[in-house]
């Protein structure tokens, strides 16, 4: 089967189609055919990750040979005159660093679904968009064309929009426009460096203007006297031109991620959406970004990378102590943990600009660590809203009496998420810590002193974790809703089980045993370490 | 009289042979009498005879032109007109528009029922098709103007056709004339033209290399006239007052029509008037004193950020479209940076997609407007749920108009920018990066505006009961339309093989 990764991002979209031609009589099905496609798409992911090949031979990155799964067929061909023809493939393939994004994609959306089961209004149109947004996160992580990357980047931002929208809180409208107009924007100039890059490339098996991000990532690809040539140095409003289209996609991904100052919208998209979609948001549509960052920012533009690389790493320092500064002072529990995502990511961008092995090794596992963290810790907050329409902190106290499972799954995704060893976040943080600390020595990108500022990021999440947990969950219970409250605060049913358990699982998993993502990845990222350092 | 014996003969062979090239446009001639006969004696017997009658004469047209394509270029009639690709694929865009006005005002309820009939009306379409055919065509300055009126009188027609109302009046009355106005400065300004090089044939040697002797002082007003009266038709800024009152008052298919056809034919012409002059720094065009890609550099700045940002405060649908195609054109004259076949494969087919998109948008707005009366933005509270196929049709419309993935609206879109930037890379010139940021930030202010429907229609609530209603034809005339949107962006090469 060399379709299997067309398989794995269309599926969602066969079954959004399909849900929108079946009557509404079927209303309550609907759940079950999109609980059903993630299942599969779960079990394929997992196939497909069980037969990967990880040696270095197949280590992928920027030979295109080496992909695994690789997909080709010829898409659009422009004669474009003057300059040449211009060639956009459907491309699609998997390396060892786009491998655990699609398992985490699919475990997510697994989540996520189960955690529809609260949505009751207006359920096709509900399905089909969660389906379609399915799709496009399935296919930013296996296409290696850019024309077809950016169709499904964008693809996502429509059913999002709706998504928030039509089924999220009181701000909502404003909530869902603003992380479409700040995600646009960085889209659209991303769009002009696109534009920019495949006149510069040449596909040198056919001499065609090519998309094709994997010969992007070849200066020797380059025209000579082309905009983004290594050697031309061309200036573009007196900046040099590689450096500018380096600052620019990095920008468009870091709204995505997001990283401080382009963090704005998040607080307002995870807090105004329904509970499922704030789901997806932290636990994969940020790791679009910081995926982004490393499939297209630093691979096609390594020497600007490598240039910029004290101000990334500033910026991941700042994002990680202004996030937690912020969630410190939240007193919505939906609005502390957007925050606490803000800060976690912080880790990705400041371990993916050390520029070393252990640091790119740690952004990637922090990824996962925190998409599956992420998406408990949103489970847990809608659960807790689901029953009693209510997550102000202080409107809460000694809930551990009143639910003793909830507070137990509270309690594992509040001690990974603060970096316990033992949990995936602590081999993930650490990693990160590592690769910043050893980067003054191996490279002279990062100075010390970062790494430790990324250590006291790690100590004020302890503190607002504790803090919450001590403030929500121990003493007597004191609810603002009194006997009313008591009797709708349910402990946690069957369905939640089936999906915290999964994601408790993984947090443990990536703790006592992270090698198994670091064995499937290694080769890659010794490969990316080896482009990047040139 | 006995000195011109001996061209006798000549002419007529030439005319005889330009014939064969002009079956489209004499199939027209044909296919306007017979209409109005139709209308005179058949149309109390079958109303729809005049309808038609149109509909197959514009097919004929099509199917016509759809054979000339690959031309190769041919002077005919001594050098007024000259047939190309280019011009057959501008005839081809201009049959689509216009079988599709032909559906849309068979399917409009106010055209139908009103006491006029809808006859007359296509007669002046068929007129006016025949002017935007000769406008793409022409390359004499008199054939230029003359096909110019010809499409702009057709329009004014059109845009008053109804009256019904004061606010119909006025739209007929400021847009005939603004246009009057700006037509007479054209007039003018060929009249110094042809004063100063003694020839109507822009393509005549003597009309450019004249141009590339003389010193601007003397030419610049005349050439700048000439180009205000093709801003005029596009509705670039400082030239589009008329646009957001005429798309308002005018009937909706008249609106759906006036912006596309005439501003696809203003590009045309546009493209016409400029080829003998390309490159613009060897025919001194672009000089120390004056710089004509400054100039359109300019304008399509201030048309995307006018159009844009007016298009922010509108709450009439009609009007907000109108804004959103002045910044539309703005956009499109990015693709004439690059004079060169790849700028205009983009720009036919920006045009085709916006074709698409504006026809798409006018149809449903207006079945929106027949079935519930409502015609403001913040009216289309909660429609979304009584309407479902009808407003997600105009989701992707409005989609695809901000340019954005999964619709041919963004393969649009991209192949402009493209051809901006390969302008940019040839000339490194300031001026045009700034003005390719602009298009792409205005690409992120539309998406405020455009999305102010789907907000009131989906995200907001109202209490007002569901109309009852039945879908008409232009539903799924539109919902077609809609599919060719989608389709387009997995096929693009459907429309590419043809450019």
């Amino acid at each position: 089967m060399n379709n299997i990764l067309s398989i794995l991002i269309f599926l969602p979209l066969v079954a959004a189609l399909l849900i929108i031609i079946l009557p509404s009589g079927f209303r309550e099905r609907f759940k079950y055919i999109a609980l059903g496609t993630s299942i599969i798409q779960f079990f394929i992911t997992l196939s497909i990750y069980l037969n990967f090949n990880s040696t270095s031979s197949f280590a992928g990155v920027n030979k295109e040979s080496q992909f695994q799964l690789l997909e080709k067929v010829p898409w659009i061909r422009l004669d474009l005159g003057s300059i040449g023809k211009l060639e956009i493939d459907y491309l699609l393939g998997i390396d060892g660093m786009s491998l655990p994004f699609l398992v985490l994609s699919a475990l997510v959306m697994f989540v996520a679904t189960l955690a529809s089961w609260e949505i009751k209004t207006n359920l096709k149109a509900f399905f089909a968009l969660l389906l379609l947004l399915n799709t496009a996160i399935m296919g930013v992580f296996c296409s290696l064309d850019f024309f077809l990357f950016y169709i499904f980047y964008e693809l996502m931002l429509l059913p999002l929009y709706f998504l928030i929208g039509m089924w999220g809180g009181v701000k909502r409208e404003y909530a869902a426009i603003k992380f479409f107009l700040y995600t646009l924007f960085g889209s659209v100039f991303m769009l002009l460096v696109i534009i920019g890059l495949y006149f510069s490339v040449l596909n040198p098996a056919t001499g065609n203007h090519t998309f094709n991000m994997i010969l992007m990532m070849d200066p020797g690809n380059y025209l000579g006297s082309s905009l983004f040539s290594t050697v031309a140095n061309q200036n573009v409003l007196g900046i040099s031109a590689r450096l500018l289209a380096f600052i620019v996609l990095f920008i468009a991904f870091a709204i995505k991620v997001p990283i401080v100052p382009f963090h704005t919208w998040l607080p307002d998209a995870h807090v105004e959406a329904p509970t499922p979609v704030s789901i997806i948001l932290a636990g994969l549509l940020l790791k679009v970004g910081g995926y982004g960052i490393l499939r297209v920012c630093y691979s096609i533009f390594p020497d600007a990378a490598i240039q910029s690389a004290w101000w990334l790493g500033l910026i991941g320092v700042i994002s990680i102590i202004y996030g937690a500064l912020n969630a410190l002072a939240q007193t919505d529990l939906k609005r502390l943990i957007a925050y606490s995502s803000v800060s976690h990511m912080g880790f990705v961008t400041l371990g993916i600009a050390s520029g070393t092995t252990e640091g790119v090794s740690g952004a990637i596992l922090q990824m996962i660590s925190h998409g599956g963290l992420s998406a408990m810790l949103f489970f847990l907050v809608g659960m807790l809203y689901n029953r009693v329409h209510d997550r102000e902190i202080a409107h809460f106290r000694g809930l551990a009496l009143v639910m003793p499972q909830f507070t137990a799954f509270i309690m594992i995704a509040f001690f990974a998420s603060l970096g316990l060893p033992g949990f995936s976040a602590f081999m993930a943080e650490a990693f990160s810590l590592i690769g910043a600390f050893a980067s003054q020595e191996v490279n002279g990108l990062l100075p010390r002193w970062m790494a430790i500022g990324g250590s006291v990021g790690i100590l004020l999440s302890a503190a607002y974790f504790l803090w919450t947990l001590q403030r929500m969950f121990f003493g007597m219970t004191r609810l603002k809703g009194g006997d009313d409250w008591l009797s709708r605060l349910k402990d946690v049913s069957i369905r939640e089980k089936f999906a915290l358990v999964p994601l408790a699982v993984l947090a443990l998993a990536l703790g006592i045993f992270p090698s198994l993502i670091f064995n499937k990845m290694n080769a890659s990222v010794l490969a990316f370490i080896e482009m990047i350092s040139g | 009289m006995n000195d011109f014996i001996p061209y006798i003969s000549t002419s007529i062979n030439d005319t005889v042979r330009s014939l064969s090239f002009f079956y489209p446009e004499v199939i027209l001639v044909i296919g306007f009498v017979i209409v109005i006969l139709a209308d005179l004696f058949f149309s109390k017997r079958s109303r729809q005879a005049p309808f038609l009658l149109a509909i197959v004469t514009l097919v004929i047209t099509a199917l016509l032109n759809y054979q000339m394509l690959g031309q190769l270029p041919v002077q005919l009639f001594g050098g007024m007109i000259v047939l190309d690709n280019l011009a057959v694929l501008f005839k081809l865009i201009f049959s689509f528009i216009s079988i599709l006005f032909v559906l849309f005002v068979r399917y409009h309820k106010p055209l139908q029922n009103s006491s006029k009939g809808t006859g007359d009306l296509f007669n002046i379409l068929l007129a006016v098709q025949l002017g935007l055919n000769l406008m793409v065509m022409s390359q004499n300055l008199l054939m230029i103007y003359l096909s110019l009126e010809m499409v702009s009188v057709g329009s004014y027609l059109m845009v008053g056709y109804l009256s019904q109302s004061p606010k119909q009046s006025e739209a007929a009355m400021k847009y005939a004339l603004f246009g009057a106005v700006c037509s007479a400065f054209m007039l003018y300004g060929m009249s110094l033209l042809y004063g100063f090089t003694g020839s109507l044939e822009i393509y005549s040697p003597q009309f450019v290399s004249f141009l590339s002797t003389t010193p601007f002082h003397s030419w610049g007003i005349g050439l700048i006239m000439l180009l205000i009266g093709i801003a005029f038709k596009l509705s670039l800024v400082p030239f589009h007052f008329w646009a957001p009152d005429v798309y308002e008052g005018a009937p909706t298919p008249v609106t759906a029509f006036l912006s596309t056809a005439p501003k696809i034919a203003g590009f045309g012409l546009f493209i016409r008037i400029l080829a003998p002059f390309e490159p613009l720094s060897l025919s001194g065009m672009d000089n120390a004193v004056f710089s004509l890609t400054s100039i359109m550099a300019v304008m399509a700045i201030f048309s995307m950020v006018v159009g844009n940002f007016g298009a922010i405060g509108q709450n009439n649908v009609k009007r907000m479209l109108a804004y959103s195609s002045i910044g539309h054109t703005g956009f499109m004259l990015m693709a004439l940076f690059i004079f060169s076949a790849s700028g205009f494969k983009a720009l036919i087919f920006y045009m085709v997609i916006y074709t698409i998109m504006n026809m798409a948008a006018f149809m449903i707005v207006d079945e929106i407007e027949e079935k519930t009366g409502k015609q403001n933005i913040d009216e289309y509270k909660g429609i979304g749920k009584d309407h479902k196929v009808l407003m997600i049709a105009l989701v992707i419309v409005l989609v695809s108009l901000a340019g954005l993935p999964p619709t041919a609206g963004f393969t649009a879109k991209f192949l402009i920018f493209s051809s901006a930037i390969e302008a940019y890379n040839l000339t490194g010139s300031a001026l045009l990066i700034t003005m390719i940021i602009t298009g792409a930030i205005s690409t992120v202010v539309s998406l405020f505006y455009y999305f102010s429907i789907p907000l009131n229609a989906f995200l907001r609530s109202t209490e007002s009961p569901a109309a009852d209603f039945r879908n008409s034809p232009k539903t799924y005339i539109s919902l077609f339309l809609v599919f060719l949107l989608l389709f387009f962006i997995i096929f693009p090469s459907a429309i590419q093989q043809y450019l």
